[in-house]
C-alpha cells in the first residue's frame, strides 16, 4: 500500500513538474539519415533537446550541421530515423499524414528563408489560406486576418499582391499568414537570409514581440549574427551533432 | 475553399487560359477533323446519290444485272403506278423516276448536213415538273454556265465541255440518235437551252440532260422508265431505313419475273457497299488515331500543368493542408479546366464544322480528269456525335494527366516536396 502511495506520488509529481514546465517539443536520442547513391548520409546524430511553451530559441551552425532537417521533423514535415520526437505530447513518427496535417494546421506556424507567399493570391489571401482549412466563418476569418495584418503592420494593403511587396513586407505577410491561427509553435528557417540589417532586425524585433504576447515557441534555424542578439536559448549544430545548448540574454532558464 | 480555387485559376494565366486553350485548341481539331471527314465520306456517298444510285432505286431484275449498259429495253413499265403505289406505302422517301441512256449526238447546219457529232451520256428527269426537286438535286441550276434549265418539252441542257467540242451556241439544233427500248432506231432533234458544267469529269464528258416526258416519247416507251431513285426526306443515306424499306418492298415482289420491280439499296450499287464499309473503317481508325493524339497532348498538358505546381504544394502542406485534400484539390481544378477547354472546344469545332459545311473547300481542279463521281465541294457534316467525341476524351485527359501528377504529392516525401518549394 505504501509502495502504491509512493508510486501514485511520484507519477502526479511527474505530470505536475511537466505541467510546471510547459514543455511542448521533447526530442530524445534522435537520428535521420538520408538514402545518399547506395549508402547513407546521417543528418543528424543523437539528438536529445526539449522546448518549453514561449522559448525564443535557435539552431545554429553551417550548412549542412542539419538545422533544417531538425527543424522539418520537429514541423512533422519529416519522420526519424531513430529516436523519438514528442511535439504537443504526440509522436511524430506515429503520426499519419493526415494527423500530421492536423497538427501543422492547428498548432505549427512555418516562417521561410524565400517568404513563399502564393503569387496569385493577395496579401489578405494569404493569410486567410491558413484558416480556410479550419472551420471558420468568414466573419471570423476576416476578422482574425486583419488583426494579423496588424500585428505585423500591413492592414493598410491587405488586397496587395505579393509581387507588388518589398523583401521585408513580404516576410511580414509571411509571419502574419504563420501566426493568424495563433499556433503554439512557429517554425522559421533563415527567416532574415534575403533581409537587410534594417528590416532584418525589425523582423525578429516583431517575432519577439508576439513571442512575449502570444508565448509562441519560436524555434529559427540561422547563422545570422543580428538573429543570434535576439534569441534566449542558442543550440550549435555541427555535422548532424549537438555541440552546445547555451542559455544567453537572459537571467534564468525558462523550464 | 472552391472560390478560393477558382481565384487562382482565373487570376494565374498559366494555370487557366494555358490549360484551357491546349484543351480548346485540341478538342476543336478532333470535333472539326471529324466533322470533316464524315462529310467529306459522305459527300461522295451523297453525291453518288443525287446523281447515279438514290438512296433506294426500283428497277427490273433484269436491269440490275445489266445496268452498266443502261439497258433501256429492261425499263420498268407501269410507272406512274408503281411511283404512285411508293409514294403511298413509303411516305418517308421522296420518289423520282429517271432514265438513263446512250446514243449519238448530231449537230446539223443550216443545209441539214452533219457538221459534228460526239457519244452522248443521256439522263432524262423530270426537269419540267420543279416540284420534284430534281433540278435542286442534282445541282443543276447552279451548275449553269451558259442559257437557262429547258422551259418546255424538246430543249435539252448539254455539259460544257461537250458543247463547245460541237460548236454549239445557245438555240442551236442537236439530234439524239440511239434505239428505242424496242430495239428500233429513233432521232429526235432538240433545242439546246443551256449548258451545265458539274465539275466531275465523268458527267462533264458527254451529259446530255433531258425532261422525262421526252425520253419516254423518244425511247418508245410509254408510262415507262429505266429507274425510281428513292431519296430519304432526311437528305442523308441511314442503312438501317434504307434496308427495312428494301426488304418491305422485295417481300411483295414476284421472284422468278425478272421484270418485276426489284429495290435496291445504295450500297448493293457502284460496289459502294465495299466503300461504304471501308470509309467507315478509315474514318474510325484515323479519328481514333487523332483523339488518342490529342489525348496524349492533353494527358501531358495536365501533368506539366501538376509537376510545375510542387511548389505550391509544399507551401499547402507546410499550412497543413493534408496531401489527400491537395490532390482532391487538383482533380477539381483539372475537372474545372478540362469543362471549360472542352466546351469551348467543342463549341469552336462546331462552328467551325458549321463554318465548313456552308462553304467547304473546292477540289474540283485536282481530280478534273478523274471518272470518279465525287462532288467539287468538300463539305463538313455536323452530326450528334461531334457534341461528344471531342469533350469526353478532352475532359478525361485532362483529369487523368492531372490525376497522374498529382500522384508525386503522395510519392514525394514531405520533406522533399518541401526542398522543390526550397529550390
Amino acid at each position: 500500500m505504501t509502495w502504491a502511495v509512493m508510486a501514485f506520488g511520484l507519477c502526479w509529481y511527474t505530470i505536475i513538474n511537466q505541467m510546471d514546465t510547459k514543455e511542448i517539443i521533447r526530442i530524445e536520442q534522435l537520428t535521420k539519415r538520408f538514402r545518399d547513391g547506395e549508402g547513407e548520409f546521417t543528418a543528424l546524430h543523437k539528438i536529445g533537446l526539449s522546448f518549453g511553451r514561449g522559448e525564443f530559441a535557435g539552431l545554429l551552425g553551417p550548412s549542412g550541421s542539419g538545422k533544417t532537417t531538425l527543424l522539418n521533423i520537429v514541423g512533422s514535415l519529416d519522420k526519424p530515423t531513430e529516436g523519438r520526437v514528442t511535439v504537443l505530447g504526440k509522436d511524430i513518427a506515429r503520426l499519419t499524414h493526415k494527423e500530421s496535417a492536423m497538427l501543422r494546421n492547428r498548432h505549427i506556424g512555418f516562417i521561410f528563408q524565400v517568404y513563399n507567399l502564393l503569387p496569385v493570391y493577395t496579401v489578405f489571401e494569404n493569410v486567410e489560406f491558413a484558416l480556410l482549412l479550419q472551420n471558420f466563418s468568414a466573419g471570423e476569418r476576416r476578422k482574425k486576418v486583419m488583426e494579423a495584418l496588424e500585428w505585423v503592420g500591413l492592414a493598410h494593403m491587405p488586397n496587395k499582391r505579393p509581387d507588388k511587396l518589398s523583401g521585408g513586407e513580404g516576410q511580414r505577410v509571411a509571419i502574419a499568414r504563420a501566426m493568424v491561427k495563433r499556433p503554439e509553435i512557429l517554425i522559421a528557417d533563415e527567416p532574415t537570409a534575403n533581409l537587410d540589417a534594417r528590416n532584418a532586425h525589425a523582423i525578429v524585433r516583431m517575432m519577439k514581440q508576439l513571442n512575449k504576447e502570444l508565448e509562441t515557441t519560436f524555434l529559427f534555424s540561422t547563422h545570422d549574427e543580428k538573429v543570434m542578439g535576439y534569441l534566449e536559448r542558442i543550440i550549435r549544430l555541427e555535422d548532424g551533432k549537438m555541440v552546445s545548448d547555451e542559455w544567453v540574454n537572459v537571467k534564468t532558464k525558462k523550464t | 475553399m472552391i472560390r478560393f480555387l477558382l481565384k487562382g485559376i482565373l487570376r494565374d494565366k498559366s494555370r487557366s487560359l494555358l490549360p484551357v486553350l491546349v484543351v480548346a485548341i485540341g478538342v476543336a481539331l478532333t470535333v472539326v477533323l471529324s466533322g470533316y471527314i464524315k462529310g467529306a465520306m459522305g459527300g461522295i456517298i451523297n453525291q453518288n446519290a443525287r446523281f447515279q444510285t438514290g438512296h433506294l432505286k426500283v428497277v427490273t431484275k433484269a436491269y440490275a444485272q445489266n445496268s452498266s449498259q443502261m439497258p433501256v429495253d429492261l425499263a420498268l413499265l407501269g410507272a406512274d403506278d408503281l411511283l404512285k403505289k411508293l409514294r403511298k406505302d413509303f411516305p418517308q422517301v421522296k420518289w423520282v423516276d429517271r432514265t438513263v441512256f446512250a446514243g449519238l449526238l448530231d449537230v446539223p447546219d443550216s443545209s441539214g448536213t452533219t457538221k459534228g457529232q460526239g457519244p452522248a451520256s443521256g439522263i432524262a428527269l423530270e426537269m419540267l415538273n420543279r416540284k420534284s426537286g430534281e433540278l435542286k438535286r442534282m445541282n443543276i441550276e447552279s451548275s449553269l454556265v451558259r442559257g437557262t434549265v429547258p422551259q418546255k418539252l424538246g430543249e435539252a441542257l448539254l455539259s460544257d465541255d461537250f458543247a463547245n467540242k460541237l460548236k454549239l451556241n445557245i438555240g442551236d439544233s442537236v439530234t439524239y440518235v440511239g434505239s428505242t427500248m424496242n430495239g428500233s432506231m429513233t432521232m429526235k432533234t432538240f433545242r439546246m437551252a443551256g449548258t451545265v458544267r458539274f465539275g466531275n469529269a465523268l458527267l462533264d464528258k458527254g451529259a446530255f440532260l433531258i425532261d422525262i416526258a421526252d425520253a419516254q416519247e423518244m425511247l418508245d416507251m410509254e408510262n415507262g422508265t429505266g429507274e425510281i431513285l428513292g431519296f430519304l426526306k432526311e437528305g442523308v443515306y441511314a442503312e438501317e431505313k434504307a434496308l427495312r424499306i428494301q426488304s418491305i418492298f422485295n417481300e411483295n415482289t414476284d421472284p422468278h419475273d425478272e421484270f418485276a420491280p426489284t429495290m435496291q439499296v445504295l450500297r448493293d450499287q457502284n460496289n459502294l457497299g465495299d466503300y461504304l464499309d471501308t470509309v467507315n473503317a478509315y474514318s474510325a481508325f484515323f479519328i481514333g488515331i487523332f483523339i488518342l493524339a490529342m489525348s496524349v497532348v492533353l494527358w501531358n498538358t495536365g501533368l506539366l500543368g501538376g509537376l510545375r505546381r510542387f511548389q505550391e504544394f509544399g507551401i499547402r502542406l507546410a499550412l497543413g493542408e493534408s496531401k489527400g485534400r491537395i490532390y482532391r484539390s487538383q482533380l477539381v481544378e483539372a475537372f474545372l479546366i478540362g469543362m471549360l477547354g472542352s466546351f469551348a472546344g467543342t463549341c469552336i469545332g462546331i462552328a467551325v464544322t458549321f463554318w465548313l459545311q456552308i462553304h467547304g473547300f473546292d477540289i474540283s481542279e485536282y481530280y478534273s480528269n478523274s471518272s470518279m463521281l465525287m462532288p467539287s465541294v468538300i463539305r463538313s457534316e455536323f452530326s450528334a456525335n461531334l457534341l461528344y467525341i471531342g469533350f469526353i476524351p478532352g475532359l478525361c485527359a485532362t483529369v487523368f494527366g492531372r490525376m497522374l501528377s498529382g500522384l508525386g504529392i503522395y510519392k514525394r516525401q514531405t520533406a522533399r516536396l518541401f526542398k522543390e518549394l526550397e529550390v
